[in-house]
């Protein structure tokens, strides 16, 4: 049913253009509300305060402070990748093989809210939890662990990749455990039968199968560390310039005329960044997607 | 001793993942009921979800939010049905080019899209709230155009539209009439991703210097971050609430795509 071949289509280009003319209002949607804020962004990014054509705001945001908030940014968005690939894979495999339905259910749904709408919440959550006073300290202050016996802060670099990890790891879940979902059965069956071991069949089915989804994950992973806004927005972590938080100083306005577009060369700067991440993770999960299924 | 090993591996994953989701979310939950009597000393009351009640501007935030989603799934609802219905009754040589145009706002950062909005578009439809409905379907697109697309994967939607075709309906009531409540189970999971995307949507509302519930949270917490922890904790789980439900829908939604197979 899937790649049903219209009969209409394909062999006049004529017809195949009046064929799309229903589908016009959502590419003229798609195009006023996305393409053409996108291509401003971008026209915009390569002009200087009087409006002439400029490189001036790429060799700005390729000095400090904006490399610094680059750096941090993918800094941030490796490591929190990079901490919560790992469990979250771990976490979704043994829920995917030993779950039930109703379990696998509770924690999707759990994961939903935590990966896509925890943002500022989750920030709020922290700050409770985590902060001096909060309860959570004192219970890992009577099992031993006194996390402010040093110079740990929440709004310390270490501190924001914890609050990261909040939502990462549900991420990681979420994108991981249909590849997991995917290993069927009956191959790990046939692997025994065969006389391997579980080491054999990690070594030569399960590890090259799930690889390219845990790598497409981490990908996605990187992508939504480095570009989260709300929750480091809501934590008010000035003291760590971050470039969608430098991006939203400069929107809020009192800032210089100097810098008139330079917050539009730092949103190329993302795009680029981020697509960078996103195109393999969606090949990799476009080519995943047809033994997944 | 194997059964054992493989009996115990499920409960502890689940404490685990238990303490790591629920230690912040019930601390939390504990802060926020979290008051001073007036000698001074820490007690347990209500006093932050009254303070909460007591806002004039909850009901307006949350009245406002509520709104924008709305208007947000019916316009995703009424761009994407008939849009996706068409791809694969008549156009499906033109999926391959939606399917690439409908994933990009996933591969945008939603900052740089709302810097983008704020320079190209005109000041009427920046100084109008419903600008945020607008954007916020964008940013579900990349979800909703999935989610009715693996549904009309599963019907046999020639048939159905051939019947209702010859039976005299026009193409809006076949769509609208036909078509969408035989796939309600995507629909549903459509309308309520988008509904709940656009409630808790931050980014793109707070530098488009828009006032939503997200945002007016945030600024409860400069005067009172007791009452703004409370809101996160009724906000959390207002949105699981709402997710189960979600996954409820597509469950049922996927039941039926096994049947008609």
């Amino acid at each position: 049913m899937s790649k049903g071949v219209s009969r209409l289509g394909g062999t006049f280009t004529r017809y195949n253009l009046l064929v799309a003319i229903p589908v016009l209002p959502l590419i003229i949607y798609l195009g006023f509300f996305f393409f053409w804020p996108m291509v401003a962004v971008f026209i915009d990014s390569f002009k200087d305060n009087s409006h002439h054509w400029s490189l001036v705001n790429f060799t700005t945001i390729l000095n400090d402070p904006y490399r610094k908030a680059f750096k941090n940014s993918i800094t941030l968005g490796l490591v929190s990748a990079l901490t919560a690939s790992i469990p979250g894979a771990i976490f979704a495999y043994i829920i995917e093989i030993r779950g039930s339905e109703k379990i696998k259910k509770i924690i999707g749904s759990l994961s939903g809210v935590l990966a896509n709408t925890g943002g500022v919440p989750l920030a709020f959550m922290f700050i409770a939890a985590f902060g001096a006073q909060g309860s959570a300290i004192y219970i890992l202050k009577k099992i031993g662990i006194n996390l402010y016996s040093g110079s740990f802060t929440l709004f310390s670099f270490v501190g924001i990749v914890i609050v990261y990890l909040y939502f990462q790891i549900p991420l990681m879940v979420i994108v991981f455990s249909p590849a997991v979902h995917g290993i069927r059965r009956e191959w790990r069956d046939a692997a025994r039968n065969l006389g391997a071991t579980s080491l054999d069949f990690w070594k030569t089915i399960g590890l090259p199968l799930l690889f390219p989804s845990f790598a497409a994950s981490f990908l996605l992973l990187f992508a939504s560390g480095f570009a989260a806004y709300a929750t480091a927005r809501a934590m008010t972590v000035g003291n760590i310039a971050l470039v969608p938080l430098v991006i939203g100083t400069l929107v809020d306005g009192n800032v210089q005329v100097d810098q008139a577009n330079v917050g539009k060369s730092l949103a190329i700067g993302m795009v680029v960044i981020s697509a960078i991440a996103m195109i393999p993770y969606l090949y990799i999960q476009q080519r995943a997607r047809k033994w997944q299924h | 001793m194997a059964t054992l090993k493989k009996n115990i591996i499920l409960p502890i994953t689940l404490i685990i993942g238990g303490i790591f989701a629920f230690l912040p979310f019930g601390s939390a939950a504990e802060f926020s009921f979290r008051s001073f009597s007036e000698t001074g000393k820490l007690q347990h009351s209500l006093t932050s979800y009254r303070w909460i009640i007591n806002q004039p501007e909850l009901a307006s935030h949350l009245f406002l939010s509520l709104k924008l989603a709305l208007i947000a799934v019916l316009i995703t609802l009424f761009l994407m049905v008939p849009t996706v219905a068409w791809l694969h009754l008549k156009a499906q040589t033109w999926r391959p080019l939606l399917e690439v145009l409908t994933i990009l706002p996933l591969i945008i950062p939603v900052v740089a899209l709302s810097i983008g909005a704020q320079a190209a578009f005109p000041d009427w439809l920046q100084s109008s709230e419903y600008e945020l409905p607008l954007m916020y379907v964008i940013l579900s697109m990349p979800f909703s155009f999935r989610i009715l697309d693996t549904g009309m994967q599963a019907i046999p939607l020639k048939t159905i539209t051939e019947a209702a075709r010859g039976l005299g309906a026009n193409w809006l009531k076949t769509i609208f009439f036909v078509i969408a409540p035989v796939i309600r189970g995507s629909v549903m999971g459509a309308f309520f991703l988008t509904f709940a995307l656009s409630l808790g949507e931050f980014t793109l509302t707070s530098l488009l210097h828009w006032d939503t519930f997200p945002t007016w949270v945030t600024s409860v917490s400069q005067q009172n971050i007791i009452g703004a922890i409370a809101l996160s904790i009724f906000s959390l789980t207002a949105a699981f609430a709402l997710l189960l439900i979600i996954s409820l829908f597509t469950s049922r939604a996927r039941k039926l795509t096994k049947e008609a197979e």
